[in-house]
């Protein structure tokens, strides 16, 4: 028995396994002031990781881009489906000039794309890419909320103008009628777009990476030309990809998430302080999957800043009384930050 | 038309509420604490399950989606410590939505939208856990913000409303308020300036929690914390009638 006296502290991962929330708090309130705090990933609370994207790597799909930020991945895959006008039961009211190119109502185009429900976005986490998620199951419940999520965000940013996914006929001029009268024209098929997210790998932060992976593949897409065949009474498409033309989308919404660390929820009961509960958080920005686990309350903010304006596109905030109005603010500063940062990475660049 | 709530409608949960507002009605059921499945289990807190089920047909990601805000929010307001290793489950089944939502692709502007649907939903969990007297650390009151594109912020419209200025509604916001009027839940889509967000939410605070000086007038829309009061109120009141009477 002549070994040394057993060390008392821990390792560095086992504290972090034990009791994760003091593990952070260790982290974020260091002992000595001039230090500053750090988060156990080695990022400051509002230091956001680093993205990469890289677009067009599926050749199968009109538009893909893999986004990777930390050890997130996420692969997105755009396909376009024809939807032929003769198959939608009750069509929308189209405007009256279906032709002008200055023309853009993005109001009527909101509701046309989601009255056809032509954008169909649809997220996967694969096996393995995170210890929580269980292979072999159905989609889980945090599958189905981004899917939501993204879906309402593609919706309500009015990012894809229907004029891009209309295919519109103009019939030859009969020569009944007078020649002077240009003919009718019409929608014969809509390009239905598949979005499909592939999460590779998961620490934290999904939305965010998601649904730049989304807006990253839509500005590659490149969809073929196509048009009504009155002989074949069908749709043909160009086989050539010099024909096929881009979406054209409006703005560049992104989106932006913190999460707040509140130790005191942690804490027992008799710990709980009322008179200084307030003081004791953190927002951290971009949180990784641990620190997402210990986190209750989370915001998400979606920024446009294209055309030197900035507009809020969603806010959405949930969990816990932290962030007010007066927080809110900070945040969106933070937001607009790391929106510059996204708009400068090759693959958003404008 | 005025929102309506009645406690403990069914018998067989331990709590449970209908609640109706502007065309959407919701009847909702809690049960707990009752026992966890072992993958659930919290080993020091409750776990919260929240179960959402459209009016028509079953529930696909917006429910899911739903499903997670309201347990994400409720899981602050539940002393979900005073229950470990226990389940607390929320059943919502919505019953009636205003005919302007129940007719699909009708091509207004928020259609896609799930927010109109959400302070409903939030309110009657809320008096469905009051009713099922779990220990809650505050009560929450939820609204509906509607900020047109000329900047007039409408507070809790109707979806009449939404549909006929669909054109010109800009931004949808719900948010909910605590008694302390700290902001639980704040979720906005559109496009709006962050200012209009701020007034947005004033407003919201001053429809969920303005305080109750002055307010003692007969006919005055009260707001949402309230409303909540009166109904608890009126149940205690009738149930203790044998006791007052005498």
């Amino acid at each position: 028995m002549a070994t040394a006296a057993p060390s008392l502290s821990f390792p560095r991962d086992i504290f972090a396994a034990l009791s994760p929330s003091p593990f952070l708090l260790a982290h974020l309130s260091p002992d000595s002031p001039s230090t500053n705090p750090s988060r156990p990933n080695g990022r400051a609370p509002f230091e956001f990781r680093k993205p990469t994207i890289n677009t067009g790597s599926l050749s199968h799909c009109s538009g893909s881009a893999v986004v990777r930020l930390g050890d997130t991945a996420v692969v997105c895959g755009v396909r376009g489906e024809l939807l032929l006008a003769s198959n939608i039961p009750n069509p929308p009211v189209l405007p009256t000039n279906l032709n002008s190119d200055r023309e853009d109502d993005a109001e009527n185009d909101a509701s046309e794309l989601s009255s056809l429900s032509l954008l169909v976005p649809n997220i996967e986490l694969a096996n393995g890419a995170s210890p929580a998620h269980l292979p072999g199951s159905p989609p889980s419940t945090l599958a189905q909320s981004l899917t939501s999520r993204i879906r309402a965000l593609l919706y309500s940013t009015q990012l894809l103008r229907a004029r891009d996914l209309r295919i519109i006929y103009t019939p030859p001029p009969s020569e009944a009628s007078g020649d002077d009268e240009p003919s009718e024209k019409e929608v014969k098929a809509y390009w239905a777009l598949y979005i499909d997210i592939m999460f590779i790998s998961l620490d934290g932060n999904a939305l965010d990476v998601a649904w730049a992976a989304v807006v990253a593949a839509l500005r590659d897409t490149l969809l073929p030309s196509a048009w009504w065949d009155e002989d074949a009474q069908n749709i043909l498409c160009s086989p050539s990809v010099s024909d096929a033309r881009s979406l054209r989308l409006r703005g560049l919404p992104m989106a932006v998430t913190f999460a707040v660390f509140k130790p005191t929820e942690l804490l027992s009961e008799g710990e709980q302080d009322e008179e200084n509960e307030e003081e004791k958080a953190w927002v951290l920005s971009d949180p990784d999957a641990f620190e997402e686990g210990l986190c209750k309350e989370v915001v998400t903010v979606v920024v446009d800043g294209s055309g030197g304006k900035r507009r809020m596109r969603r806010i959405e905030k949930r969990g816990g009384g932290v962030v007010g109005r007066e927080v809110m603010k900070g945040l969106v500063r933070r937001a607009d930050e790391r929106w510059r940062e996204w708009s400068q990475i090759d693959g958003l660049k404008a | 038309m005025a929102p309506q709530a009645l406690l403990s409608p069914l018998h067989q949960a331990d709590g449970s509420a209908t609640y109706s507002a502007n065309g959407y009605s919701v009847i909702g059921a809690v049960n707990g604490p009752v026992e966890v499945s072992r993958r659930d289990e919290l080993p020091e807190e409750a776990a919260i399950e929240v179960n959402v089920r459209p009016a028509a047909g079953v529930g696909g990601p917006r429910e899911r989606h739903l499903e997670s805000l309201i347990q994400s929010t409720l899981r602050h307001i539940i002393l979900t410590r005073a229950h470990p290793r226990t389940l607390i489950q929320v059943t919502l089944q919505v019953t009636s939505l205003p005919e302007e939502e129940s007719s699909v692709g009708d091509g207004s502007g928020f259609s896609f939208s799930s927010l109109p649907v959400l302070p409903p939903l939030l309110t009657t969990a809320t008096l469905a856990l009051l009713s099922a007297s779990i220990p809650l650390s505050t009560t929450l009151s939820a609204t509906l913000v509607a900020i047109t594109a000329a900047g007039k912020i409408k507070c809790a419209p109707t979806a009449a409303e939404l549909v006929r200025a669909s054109a010109k509604v800009s931004s949808l916001h719900v948010f909910a308020f605590s008694v302390g009027r700290a902001l639980l839940l704040a979720e906005s889509e559109g496009d709006f300036e962050f200012g209009a967000w701020e007034s947005a939410c004033e407003v919201a605070e001053d429809a969920c929690c303005k305080s109750v000086e002055g307010m003692e007038v007969d006919g005055e829309v009260e707001n949402g914390q309230e409303f909540l009061r009166g109904v608890v109120e009126g149940k205690v009141g009738r149930e203790m009638r044998w006791r007052t009477a005498a």
